[in-house]
């Protein structure tokens, strides 16, 4: 398959028509579930569609190391390219490694001044991301000030900036309170959670629409690959 | 036998160049008896320090080699690695330290921890080597070993805590005082062999008291009972011992001792502490891979029953032959046993097998897990595994990756030329990515490796070893062409010049492919061309992928599939089919759209925070891709690939950029097709050069 028609059919597409629009830019959009059950997949799918629309992405996370993020992103690619049969897989593969930039924090909190710093210095070295994937910021003790400010640099860079919030329990109900409490900062929230084989989306909070509708998409938790629900 | 193995320790000393290194360990092993008089370092009477051995390193005053010595303290067995203290060698340090389980830290008490010191101290980080610290030094005006025990911990963000104080400073400096035991310690005698302890001066009972408790509140955090022990106020030298090594063991702490090693201070207590709180081989988690089971990981076990594993670190030519260092990770390898090279398949018989005392040498009938060993006339290369066979299992990777720069060397003279073959010679050797020989077109002699910098280190071994001075021609990246799109083929090759004839005619496809460099299919039917005449056409075929017509590099990734041909019964041949083999090929190849292809290097450079904007600038510069960046107390590390044609001047511009703070490594990553701009150029070179040897 071509890569112009993968973006047009990826299940991003229906992510979106169901957040009627998707997150946009400026605004930040948290996904929230239980440990283990697939955040990271769930944001690096997202990131992928970015990249394979040639958007640039900026990944900040507190793991370890850049290669194991970055290992994240190379076999969720090549389960995309094989199930998809993309044409050419090698020269987007590269192109898409260009297009993002990974930054790891290990052994340490992940503050709001060090995002801004990294975001600043990615800017300098040319490269200005189009979406942020913030793993490991400790919503729990965030303030709403700091979170501002985050909103603010988002619109500042037109720019969706993800986070992702772990959640004591796998079932999730509604928005969580550690959430909530930044109300109107967060345009968009998302819950994952195990339902039969699947990992089912659900929208939890909808920019300003009180339609959550379903979102028809899920994560197989095998390839963890977004798929059509 | 396992008692054995707890009794060993493999430890290395690293240290900024001249924080004393070789002095030390010249004074360890004067003391262990493996010495019997001290020499020292920049060659005042000669010998030079022992463990200082090649020439170069003499020369310089600093160690390049790693070189392994054996010694004894205190009934335990102590294998010194002698590290590189240079921060270019960086293959061979990461070598090392992959073979040694604990290292000592050696800092000047006057110049404290240098860049030099970080560098070596990510290394070990890197590779979770617990580590001991020595404050050198103490005699030198202006030591300080408070202030560097604090850089230690600013700096290195090490949880460091002094376990002695010092008994007078700088000219003074008369001995150490054991915050475990409370006791001064002096060291008498002409070379400081004779251990006084008594109670501690009367002036440094308080100063005492006051670091030990510190000191206690540091330590205790690693043991409960040692916690407890204090609130109840029945503290033992034992508990305190326990929860030092237990600290020091999880890289938690870092304890830190103090001497003088040119004033013979303060070594003892210092080889006291790696028999008490550096890991024995068992503590110490190794893996190698199983080749058996697609290079997986396997865990290794310290057990001289089990099946042998053993790598070959390091390889010397010395008075005694070819000497093979080897780390034995599992089982016991004996005299006059058998064992198999897991790269090459080779089986060898151990003869001759000896422990090392820099260059002395003790003979011994076997050595099991945990221990160095020498091994005797044994052909092999560095980072070479060993097994019994009973398992396939490797310490390192076997896949050894083709040259991706090459560069001519010509020897000043006749004399110089027979060196230049044997330096070679042992170089192809010990080092399977060093590729040396004589380039057809010119005549030369050309060396190729996977980088500039392992050039460099070999033309500089070529001199210093051997005394050949050479002249070498520009580094040349060795590119690649390969085809872009499937081209089919349908070539008649005929000559009809009295007598016998040529005759053959191929048909069929070039396609791409992604792995490997050349498959010949043949899906012939009917006999259209005889089954004999197929191994000619492929012969033909791969006869030109030598040098490609696009940049006159070598030819990879295509797959060849011939579906129809002709032949004739009186003129066809194996000849008349490898020429048309050879036609075929070259037409449809120009016809395929081919590119140029250019290896790209895995680069991680590294540095202080402040420098990030520039390390980055540096991979931007260089059409690299930046990968990542990994941010850690206070250092940064760029994760990127870069093209190798970008890397030459990278290490001077790098030092440029960052006053010298930053480091780099870099490594072969893979090969990729260049941009549509350079291929230009690239070709526009190759027809430039084509065109004067016509003219020629």
């Amino acid at each position: 398959m071509y890569r112009k028609f993968l973006n047009a059919r990826s299940p991003l597409r229906l992510l979106e028509a169901g957040l009627h629009g998707g997150l946009g830019p400026g605004n930040l959009g948290v996904v929230v579930a239980g440990r283990g059950v697939g955040k990271t997949s769930f944001l690096v799918g997202v990131a992928l569609d970015e990249l394979l629309r040639s958007g640039t992405v900026l990944h900040v996370s507190m793991e370890e190391t850049v290669a194991h993020v970055r290992a994240y992103y190379d076999t969720i690619f090549e389960d995309l390219a094989s199930t998809t049969h993309l044409e050419d897989e090698a020269r987007v593969h590269r192109e898409i490694d260009r297009l993002r930039r990974i930054r790891v924090y290990p052994r340490q909190a992940l503050t709001p001044d060090k995002l801004r710093d990294a975001i600043k210095m990615e800017r300098e070295a040319g490269s200005v991301p189009a979406l942020v994937v913030v793993e490991g910021l400790d919503l729990e003790t965030l303030q709403a000030e700091e979170l501002q400010d985050m909103k603010d640099l988002a619109e500042e860079l037109a720019a969706e900036i993800w986070f992702s919030y772990s959640s004591l329990d796998e079932r999730i109900e509604g928005v969580p309170a550690t959430v909530q409490r930044f109300d109107p900062l967060v345009s968009v929230v998302v819950s994952l959670e195990p339902q039969g084989d699947v990992v089912a989306l659900r929208a939890l909070k909808d920019h300003d629409n009180p339609d959550l509708s379903a979102l028809h998409v899920s994560l197989d938790p095998r390839t963890l690959l977004l798929v059509r629900a | 036998m396992l008692s054995e193995v707890t009794r060993t320790r493999n430890i290395g000393i690293s240290a900024h160049i001249d924080s004393g290194k070789t002095t030390l360990t010249e004074r360890i092993l004067f003391y262990t008896n493996r010495i019997h008089r001290i020499h020292e370092v920049r060659g005042k009477d000669d010998a030079g320090a022992t463990m200082d051995f090649m020439e170069l390193e003499r020369e310089r005053g600093i160690t390049i080699a790693s070189a392994a010595t054996h010694c004894e303290w205190e009934g335990n067995h102590i294998n010194i690695i002698d590290t590189p203290g240079h921060v270019d060698f960086t293959i061979e340090v990461e070598r090392s330290l992959r073979v040694l389980d604990g290292a000592v830290l050696v800092l000047c008490g006057v110049a404290g921890v240098q860049s030099q010191s970080m560098t070596v101290d990510r290394q070990m980080r890197r590779y979770r080597v617990p580590r001991l610290a020595f404050i050198n030094k103490l005699d030198r005006s202006g030591a300080n070993p408070q202030k560097v025990t604090d850089q230690l911990c600013e700096k290195l963000k090490h949880n460091a805590v002094l376990m002695q104080i010092p008994i007078g400073a700088e000219a003074d400096f008369e001995g150490v005082i054991d915050l475990i035991e409370m006791k001064a310690c002096y060291f008498d005698g002409p070379n400081g062999e004779e251990l006084r302890v008594v109670d501690i001066p009367e002036p440094l009972i308080h100063e005492a008291e006051a670091a030990r408790e510190h000191m206690l509140d540091v330590v205790s955090m690693f043991s409960d009972d040692l916690m407890e022990a204090i609130l109840e106020d029945h503290v033992t030298d034992d508990l305190i011992h326990d929860a030092v090594r237990a600290g020091t063991l999880a890289q938690e702490l870092t304890p830190v001792f103090l001497g003088s090693a040119y004033k013979n201070k303060g070594v003892q207590p210092l080889l006291d502490a790696v028999n008490a709180y550096l890991p024995s081989p068992v503590d110490v988690e190794n893996t190698g891979i199983d080749l058996s089971n697609e290079e997986a990981p396997i865990a290794l076990n310290s057990d001289p029953n089990k099946p042998l594993v053993a790598l070959a670190f390091k390889l010397e030519d010395g008075r005694y032959g070819q000497l093979t260092y080897l780390r034995v990770y599992q089982g016991t390898l004996a005299k006059a046993s058998s064992i198999v090279n897991s790269r090459t398949k080779k089986r060898h018989r151990v003869g001759r097998l000896g422990r090392m005392h820099a260059d002395q040498m003790e003979e011994i009938s076997e050595a099991s897990a945990g221990d160095i060993v020498a091994l005797f006339g044994i052909d092999c290369a560095s980072g070479d595994s060993f097994t019994d066979e009973s398992v396939q299992i490797a310490m390192t990777s076997m896949h050894v990756p083709a040259p991706v720069i090459s560069l001519f060397v010509k020897p000043s003279d006749k004399q110089a030329e027979d060196n230049l073959s044997k330096a070679l010679g042992r170089f192809v050797r010990e080092d399977p990515t060093f590729h040396a020989g004589v380039d057809e077109e010119s005549g030369q002699t050309l060396i190729a490796g996977m980088g500039e910098l392992h050039l460099d280190v070999y033309i500089e071994r070529m001199k210093r070893e051997y005394g050949v001075v050479v002249e070498t021609g520009a580094p040349q990246v060795a590119y690649r062409e390969t085809i872009s799109q499937r081209t089919e083929f349908n070539t008649t090759h005929k000559k009809q010049t009295g007598g016998s004839g040529q005759f053959g005619r191929v048909a069929g496809h070039l396609e791409p492919m992604s792995e490997g460099d050349f498959e010949f299919v043949s899906r012939i039917r009917g006999g259209a061309i005889p089954t004999e005449y197929l191994p000619s056409v492929e012969k033909g075929m791969q006869s030109v992928m030598g040098k490609g017509s696009l940049i006159g590099f070598p030819i990879t990734g295509v797959r060849v599939v011939v579906d129809d041909g002709q032949s004739h019964s009186v003129d066809s041949s194996d000849m008349a089919f490898q020429a048309a083999g050879r036609k075929a090929f070259r037409e449809a190849y120009r016809r395929s759209k081919p590119i140029a292809l250019e290896p790209v290097m895995k680069l991680e450079v590294e540095g202080p925070n402040e420098f990030q904007g520039a390390l980055l600038k540096t991979v931007m510069q260089r059409r690299g891709t930046i990968i990542g960046t990994a941010e850690e107390d206070g250092f940064c590390r760029v994760e990127s690939e870069v093209p190798l044609s970008e890397m030459f001047g990278y290490a001077t511009d790098l030092r440029s950029m960052t006053q010298g703070k930053a480091e780099f490594t870099m490594e072969f990553s893979r090969y990729v097709a260049v941009p549509a701009e350079i291929q230009r150029g690239l070709v526009s070179e190759f027809g430039a050069k084509l065109s004067v040897e016509e003219e020629d």
